[in-house]
């Protein structure tokens, strides 16, 4: 039987480091980037006006330029992004806000929800008040990034990831 | 015995190891379905900017992925200017292009032991202690005129005590945002008396109780505050750093109607208000998201019934609200004054109300409400309302995003009547 224990041991810990590595797996932390049209003067934002942009409360860039926000459609690790690290919402609660900001008339519609990040460059390259969240490797030219709270994508204390 | 640890050992290690597999597979079905989707969604778009533009447009190239992310991405092109060129999904998509049509429904049910029975409102029979009702069919439109204008409709279908339909325009607006310090919106809108009036209009699936309390309910349906007017109303963001400081100011003409509560066989009163007055300021401060608070001064003149008496309504309101997704806490104080022009008799009527709630789960949300109105006997206006408080114990259920089940206990004292115990039940939905 002593002759057994060491063939028992390797298997062992083997079988626990292939269970802790699929217990502790997620999915890869992907920076997201804030994207705007190039023509728009701003260069950084701050967690909270980014906050009360996608939520509807602040609704233009400065006295001539109206918001135009663009989102992508549920599923999509940008859109989680959006909800639990900007807005701290679930999916429903998202289009409960929603529904009510668009009843009490202070937003003509929600966001344009789009369901690739093609469409979101697209969007946000037309629209001059335009802005969206964005995975870093699908960021194409004709759009500009902009800091969140002084801070590029990439670094390691940014705050949407 | 080495054969069965041997066995036990493989189990361990291979069934973990299966269940990534299913994962992947999953994951990779559910990104089968999200680029067909895509694709779907890509097609119906060229289809829709070629028909727009009268020629197919060349596919752009894809640009390599910029070397530093943190630096801007160089423009690939001109970015559009005009408001012409908005990308609008309910313009290249939409049915009705441009208009956005969505709805509110309830179906109720209520049973009273008031004896004799109040008139029946929202829709319930006069002189019955129990029945079903459809309450208001609450009909909305938007319009996205431009990137900054729109036009906005609520057109609603209220049940009344002979069980049949009034159409109601309760709000048309055309409102036009300069910026978010300056907002103008012309037309019928809901009057910045209160908070209430404000947020939640009349789809009653956005409101967590049941009903409204008495003194925001609409002014058709008992009420007492000018709930509706038409005119001007201006609102938007005051400078004022991180305290989020807002303000409204409206100028129109309310027409209030308002039924006997206590007496299915009276007339409305009819209270033939002036130009009405409203400015308000209330803050949003960023250091506590959900927080709200401010209050508002409301004026007009009003000859209830066309009979002797000319009255200087002034309805001061403030609130003090907390409100997240799952958890809500609303307070708000009015203190309606009438000046009698020919006597000089002054009646103030204090009022209030406070909701709490949370959810719990996803589903379930429990609140508690109460509520006091106090206004004399002797009022001209109000000659109905009297003294009325009490509790509200209430349940919410959300079956979906759209469906609600609300179960509703009231009690209210009465000075010099009986106690009242209604229950109400409500299906309430949006579409």
């Amino acid at each position: 039987m002593t002759r057994y224990r060491h063939f028992l041991i390797l298997p062992a810990a083997v079988s626990l480091l292939l269970l802790a590595s699929i217990a502790f797996a997620g999915p890869e932390q992907e920076d997201v980037a804030v994207i705007v049209n190039p023509q728009n003067q701003v260069d950084s934002i701050t967690s909270a006006e980014l906050r009360k942009m996608f939520s509807g409360e602040k609704r233009s860039w400065n006295s001539s330029l109206p918001v135009f926000l663009v989102v992508r459609a549920p599923q999509a690790h940008e859109r989680d992004v959006l909800l639990n690290r900007v807005l701290k919402m679930t999916e429903s609660e998202y289009k409960q806000h929603w529904v009510k900001k668009v009843y009490s008339g202070e937003v003509p519609r929600e966001p344009l929800t789009l369901f690739s990040n093609g469409m979101q460059l697209e969007a946000v390259r037309t629209e001059k008040g335009g802005i969206a969240l964005i995975r870093l490797q699908d960021l194409r030219a004709g759009v500009k990034v902009i800091k969140v709270d002084g801070q590029t994508p990439g670094s390691s204390t940014y705050p949407l990831r | 015995m080495m054969r069965w640890i041997l066995v036990v050992w493989s189990m361990m290690v291979l069934f973990p190891c299966a269940a990534p597999a299913q994962t992947i597979d999953s994951e990779t079905a559910e990104t089968i379905r999200t680029l067909k989707q895509e694709v779907k969604e890509l097609k119906a778009r060229i289809t829709a900017l070629e028909a727009r533009q009268g020629a197919p447009s060349p596919e752009k190239e894809q640009q390599p992925p910029q070397s530093k992310a943190s630096e801007p991405a160089k423009p690939q092109e001109t970015a559009a200017g005009g408001e012409a060129e908005t990308l609008n999904p309910e313009r290249v998509f939409g049915i009705f292009p441009g208009i956005k049509i969505s709805g509110f429904g309830t179906v109720n049910y209520k049973a009273t032991d008031a004896r004799p029975p109040e008139t029946g409102l929202i829709g319930f029979r006069n002189f019955a202690n129990n029945g079903f009702a459809v309450g208001d069919v609450d009909l909305f439109l938007t319009s996205h005129l431009t990137s900054r204008a729109m036009a906005l409709s609520e057109v609603v279908f209220s049940e009344n005590a002979q069980q049949e339909f009034e159409v109601d325009v309760e709000r048309l607006l055309l409102k036009y945002d300069f910026n978010d310090y300056l907002k103008l919106s012309f037309g019928r809108y809901h009057t910045g008396t209160s908070y209430y009036n404000s947020v939640f209009h009349h789809g009653q699936w956005l409101q967590t109780a049941a009903d409204r309390p008495l003194v925001v309910e609409f002014s058709d349906h008992g009420g007492l505050l000018p709930s509706q007017s038409v005119g001007i109303s201006v609102t938007g963001l005051v400078p004022a750093g991180r305290l989020g400081l807002n303000y409204i100011f409206e100028y129109g003409t309310s027409n209030t109607h308002r039924p006997n509560i206590l007496d299915p066989n009276a007339d409305e009163i009819a209270e033939n208000n002036g130009q009405a007055t409203t400015a308000g300021l209330f803050a949003k401060p960023d250091w506590l998201q959900g927080l709200e608070m401010g209050g508002s001064l409301y004026h007009d003149r009003i000859n209830p019934n066309g009979g002797p008496f000319h009255i200087g309504q002034t309805i001061g309101s403030v609130h003090l609200v907390y409100l997240t997704p799952r958890f809500e806490f609303l307070n708000e104080a009015f203190l309606i004054r009438h000046h009698l022009q020919e006597t000089a008799q002054v009646f103030n009527i204090p009022a209030f109300y406070s909701l709490i709630s949370e959810k719990i789960g996803e589903k379930w949300r429990p609140y508690f409400r109460y509520q006091y109105v106090n206004s004399s006997s002797q009022s001209p206006v109000f000659p109905d309302i009297n003294l009325r408080h009490g509790p509200s114990v209430d349940l919410r259920y959300d079956y979906n995003d759209y469906i609600a089940f609300k179960t509703q206990y009231d009690r209210t004292f009465r000075r010099q009547l009986s106690t009242i115990n209604d229950l109400l039940l409500q299906l309430a939905f949006r579409f």
